[in-house]
């Protein structure tokens, strides 16, 4: 990796908007292909930032700022991408499940996913089942479903028998995640994934989509 | 034994005749309640104005009652979407449940999301007269009965995440510390306030706390509790100990806090609230703080509670009396309000477990 790289990955890991700015700029000044940037500079420094959140080095606020930064090097670099240039891992629909307002959990997950190279569709909080179907029916290849709740939890079935009875064109997965969660309650609603924390539910996209 | 001479003991790390109890409600599980006891409540009191009237709590045996003043009487504090003093929006969310539907009150509108308004904003008065009226009634009419505790939760960090916003604050702790500590100031100022308040109108405990741990890990660096929360948390507990070294104080934090845990034992807390049994292993902080350190709470609000059996709550409430609450040093309780989601059943096996088991018989 060159200097100009390993300091914008260093910027990214950190949270500095400001040096990740001035290193995307400084990169495409000096003929480094965006693809490059961002498969070399960027996208490893998210790789970084959770594992640091799974060593126990990171924690939410570390997180929040690396994910800013980062999406403030990717604002800078898109405009210099091709279509189709990079390839997405796939499309993943996010929300809260229905009656539940909490988000941080679901935002984390979902700028950890954008920062591996998934599309993001986030479809907020309080999300009815409809919303979700209606977000497979447009191309998502992964649900990804979150509550914080014991009392909203119990809605992620809903979403999942609709998902089943709607008679999809295309395959998709469902990942669900939140506090009260567990391995086994997500097998017993019928998920195809659970992950605890938004590190993990980057690696368990990657295999249902492998 | 009196309810205040049982939390006592307990507190003194010494079994009492039973376990005390403390539980609090959601609205609608209390209405619930109310009807399976024929009780009529009057209004309804604290913490978070969940439910709680002082009918239901004596009928059921508890031991302490609480009374609240600050930020955390905001929640459920009027139906529809509502602004409360501190200029922070509230949104109604329904949940059903088996039993119904229930409803939570969320903060979803921050009133410092844009920096150049610290400069403008002013929060509530903490002295004014009215706010200290039901602590008045409540000791004169229950404390020589029942441990009287004064809440004054969401003490520092959760407020000020009410009024910057959730993820900006977090935020704030790196990028604008300067701007953090000021924003920091406000709730504690006046907490402060109201509990020194409290604490000479005569309350036994006050009950402070921020919701730093999330299911498996802290929300925050112990290296950020250290720096911005640990300081004021030392100071307040320390004005509260100067104006009577016997007023215990209790921390509350959901989730998992085991690595500040000593931090908080060093800055003379007395109590930890609630424990939530899938987070932090309850015999585990027995054998490691039990002997500085008392607990409330235990009794899982996440699986047993809603889905598990009664007899299931049953075998629950019998490990925590054996472990975490062996030889005292445990208030019993949910870790949480009683939400809808739970069976009467399920309560009831909870409570008259507590209330039954004997202390000596175990």
């Amino acid at each position: 990796m060159n200097a100009t790289l390993n300091e914008l990955f260093e910027g990214v890991v950190n949270g500095q908007n400001e040096i990740v700015q001035q290193k995307v700029h400084e990169a495409l000044r000096s003929g480094v292909d965006p693809v490059v940037i961002l498969n070399e500079g960027m996208v490893p420094a998210m790789a970084e930032v959770g594992r640091r959140f799974e060593e126990g080095e990171f924690f939410v606020p570390e997180m929040l700022v690396a994910a800013r930064a980062m999406q403030c090097g990717l604002g800078l670099l898109k405009p210099h991408l091709q279509e189709g240039e990079v390839k997405s891992r796939g499309k993943v629909a996010i929300g809260t499940v229905k009656g539940d307002l909490h988000d941080i959990g679901k935002n984390l997950v979902a700028m950890m996913l954008e920062g591996s190279g998934f599309e993001i569709q986030d479809l907020g909080n309080d999300v009815p089942p409809e919303k979700f179907v209606e977000a497979a029916r447009s191309g998502a290849n992964i649900i990804a479903i979150s509550a914080l709740l014991s009392t909203t939890m119990i809605n992620m079935k809903d979403v999942i028998e609709a998902l089943d009875r709607a008679d999809l064109p295309n395959t998709v997965k469902v990942i669900v995640g939140g506090a009260p969660l567990t391995e086994g309650y997500a097998k017993s609603i019928g998920a195809d994934g659970y992950a605890p924390d938004a590190s993990q539910a980057v690696s368990i996209t990657k295999t249902l989509l492998a | 034994m009196k309810h205040r001479e049982r939390i006592l003991t307990a507190l003194n790390h010494e079994a009492p005749d039973r376990c005390p109890l403390q539980v609090s409600f959601t609205p609608e599980f209390a209405e619930r309640l109310r009807a399976d006891l024929q009780v009529k409540g009057q209004r309804d009191h604290n913490p978070h104005g969940g439910g709680n009237t002082y009918e239901l709590e004596r009928a059921l045996g508890e031991d302490m009652l609480l009374v609240s003043v600050g930020w955390a009487n905001s929640y459920y504090q009027q139906s529809g979407t509502y602004t409360d003093e501190w200029g922070i929006t509230w949104k109604p969310i329904e949940y059903k449940t088996p039993y119904g539907v229930g409803h939570y009150t969320e903060p979803t509108g921050h009133p410092l999301s844009d920096d150049k308004e610290i400069n403008k904003y002013k929060g509530p008065d903490p002295h004014r007269q009215e706010l200290y009226n039901d602590a008045e009634h409540v000791i004169r009419d229950f404390k020589d009965e029942y441990w009287i505790v004064g809440v004054t939760v969401t003490t520092i960090f959760e407020c000020a995440w009410a009024l910057r916003g959730y993820e900006r604050l977090l935020s704030d702790f790196i990028l604008n510390p300067d701007f953090a500590d000021q924003i920091l100031e406000i709730p504690y100022n006046y907490h402060l306030t109201a509990a020194k308040k409290l604490v000479e109108m005569g309350v036994d405990m006050i009950w402070i706390g921020d919701d730093v741990g999330t299911q498996s890990r802290m929300l925050i660096s112990p290296k950020h509790w250290v720096h911005y929360l640990k300081p004021r948390m030392a100071n307040f507990i320390a004005e509260l100990k100067a104006i009577n070294p016997q007023v215990k104080v209790a921390y509350h934090s959901d989730g998992f806090i085991y690595p500040i845990i000593p931090e908080l034992i060093e800055i003379g807390l007395d109590v930890l609230n609630p424990i939530q049994p899938a987070s932090m292993d309850p015999a585990r902080l027995k054998k490691e703080f039990g002997h500085k350190l008392c607990f409330w709470g235990s009794i899982d609000e996440q699986h047993t509670l809603p889905f598990g059996t009664p007899e299931d709550v049953r075998a629950e409430v019998h490990t925590r009396l054996k472990t975490i609450g062996e030889n005292g040093g445990l208030i019993i309780g949910p870790t949480h309000h009683v939400q809808l989601d739970t069976p009467l059943e399920n309560f009831w096996a909870m409570v008259n477990t507590v209330t039954q088991t004997k202390y000596a018989d175990l």
